[in-house]
């Protein structure tokens, strides 16, 4: 009877203070925000900064409002979300699974071991002007540099996994008869996840790199080229809308990614 | 007294080496001719290094033989196919999956799934006092209870040889003299044959039938004991206040021909 009337009013004043401290990250968060859109239009209006080198938020704002609702903001965000999607799908997917099957044959995993320390070590954006000499001009080529970015992530990662499986547990399924494919199947497979899912969460930001990066190089349409071509005309309020775009599209994926490492993980 | 064919495992000669084909061959077993006879627990004590693990692989399929053989069931063997259950220090319960699914796990590579595989299992968790726990992951479990779940892991694909590498090495004291308890039980309930390896001469003959006392590197059988003075009402605990128990642990001891790492020695392997 003592425990139960001294801990229960402790568990609810724990639970209000939990409650507290995150009303006040929220408020410290949005208050941050404000106070530096704040600082910033303010140190325009005053004449401390130069609108056509900084942009202002009011007219980042009204670009916004403007570029949205005639569409054009829309269709920048779409090509670039598509480009971002399909590469990382492709990538991450293909990746993965080339990864994974390099255990199977540790000849292989051998031969292909410096190889894989140099594109470990290159930057990879780096591949992103040959990649447009390949694929032309279009959509495609976005989607390759993502995707060829992505893979390489994805294939590293997948095979550290792999070589980070306790070799008892391969040992002790030998010792039960298990064929390489079962080992694969029932432990190489889901050992390999935990290092699958941080490749999924790197790759997430490397999609995004080569896709706006690809389109700085060289592109009709798409979040990168709308900032790279207003960075152009000093039309510093576009760039801004672009990169807040950018942001939000960053977001929306990281969700979905949260999403699908909670899938996984075990 | 024994029969031919109560023996269920036989080693004769089985010779080790490895790296045989370079400069530098290390021999790790020379030579071991052991029975095992049916229902039998027979411990292998040695100092630390001598090759008890690598002959365990040996039985087991997973290496080589540079000479000598082993039957087991009255079979050669030649490569691993699952004639022996094997359990190690680490448990290597998979961590994604339930207890129930980790115990299936032999009788799945041998093509069994679904509810005649769970079953099984299912029973054996129940009578060696799991319930309960069948859905839970092995983090929710304390070490003792997940060397239980790999014992029955071994058990449900019901190997008639049983091979346990110090199962009960990363335990804490109390933990493991329980399971050394319920797991001689349990094996003598299953009808079992066991080689245990142990550095705890205290395991062995709280535990075992027979104790084989092996030499340092390369591995020979130096010493076999018969631990006669257990019956049915001696168990882990009270068999170590047994009068044979010191004489017999004095004894053994004294035969181990430990290497004092400290002080380093010549015995070494070059």
């Amino acid at each position: 009877m003592v425990d139960a009337t001294t801990t229960a009013p402790n568990k609810a004043e724990t639970r209000t203070k939990q409650t507290s401290f995150r009303v006040r990250v929220l408020v410290y968060q949005i208050g941050l925000l404000v106070g530096i859109l704040g600082f910033w239009e303010a140190g325009i209006r005053l004449g401390y900064l130069e609108a056509y080198i900084y942009g202002v938020p009011s007219g980042v704002a009204s670009a916004f409002a403007s570029q949205l609702l005639d569409g054009s903001l829309l269709r920048h965000f779409w090509v670039t979300g598509q480009e971002v999607v399909i590469g990382f799908l492709i990538g991450s997917l293909l990746g993965t699974i080339s990864g994974l099957l390099l255990w199977l044959s540790p000849l292989w995993a051998r031969v292909l071991h410096p190889y894989m320390i140099a594109l470990n070590g290159v930057p990879k954006i780096a591949l992103a002007p040959l990649i447009i000499v390949w694929f032309g001009l279009g959509m495609e080529s976005k989607i390759a540099i993502a995707a060829i970015i992505t893979f390489i992530v994805a294939f590293l990662q997948a095979h550290k996994g792999t070589q980070q499986i306790d070799s008892d547990l391969i040992r002790l399924l030998q010792s039960l008869g298990a064929k390489p494919l079962q080992i694969f199947r029932i432990v190489v497979v889901p050992g390999s996840l935990p290092w699958i899912v941080s490749a999924l969460r790197l790759n997430v930001g490397f999609a995004l790199i080569g896709a706006v990066v690809g389109e700085y190089i060289s592109a009709e349409e798409g979040l990168g080229h709308k900032v790279y071509y207003s960075g152009q005309l000093y039309d510093l309020n576009s760039v801004w809308v672009g990169i807040f775009s950018l942001m939000i599209m960053a977001l929306m994926l990281e969700v979905v990614v949260s999403w699908i490492e909670k899938k996984l993980q075990w | 007294m024994t029969p031919q064919d109560d023996i269920v495992l036989r080693a004769s000669g089985a010779r080790v080496v490895y790296n045989e084909d370079t400069a530098h061959p290390v021999e790790a077993v020379r030579s071991i001719s052991l029975d095992l006879r049916r229902s039998e627990v027979l411990a292998l004590v040695g100092p630390s290094g001598c090759g008890k693990t690598t002959l365990f692989n040996a039985i087991a399929g997973l290496l080589p033989l540079q000479g000598g053989r082993v039957e087991v069931g009255g079979q050669q063997v030649d490569k691993a196919t699952g004639h022996v259950g094997y359990m190690l220090q680490k448990d290597l319960l998979l961590p994604w999956r339930t207890v129930i699914d980790n115990v299936t796990l032999g009788l799945e590579i041998r093509g069994m799934r679904g509810a005649q595989a769970r079953a099984i299992a299912s029973d054996l968790i129940r009578r060696y006092g799991l319930s309960g726990f069948e859905n839970s992951k092995p983090a929710a479990l304390s070490g003792g209870m997940r060397q239980r779940v790999a014992l029955m892991r071994t058990l449900a694909f019901n190997p008639d040889v049983i091979l346990l590498d110090e199962p009960f090495s990363a335990l804490d004291f109390q933990t493991r003299i329980l399971l050394q308890a319920d797991v001689t039980r349990i094996i003598k309930e299953q009808n079992k044959s066991v080689i245990l390896i142990t550095h705890d001469i205290g395991e062995a003959i709280s535990m075992a039938d027979r104790i084989v006392v092996l030499t340092n590197r390369p591995a020979t059988v130096k010493s076999v004991h018969t631990v006669s003075f257990r019956n049915a009402s001696t168990d882990a605990v009270n068999i170590r206040t047994h009068p044979e128990y010191q004489a017999m642990f004095a004894k053994i001891w004294s035969e181990l021909e430990i290497i004092d790492e400290a002080k380093g020695s010549e015995n070494k392997v070059a």
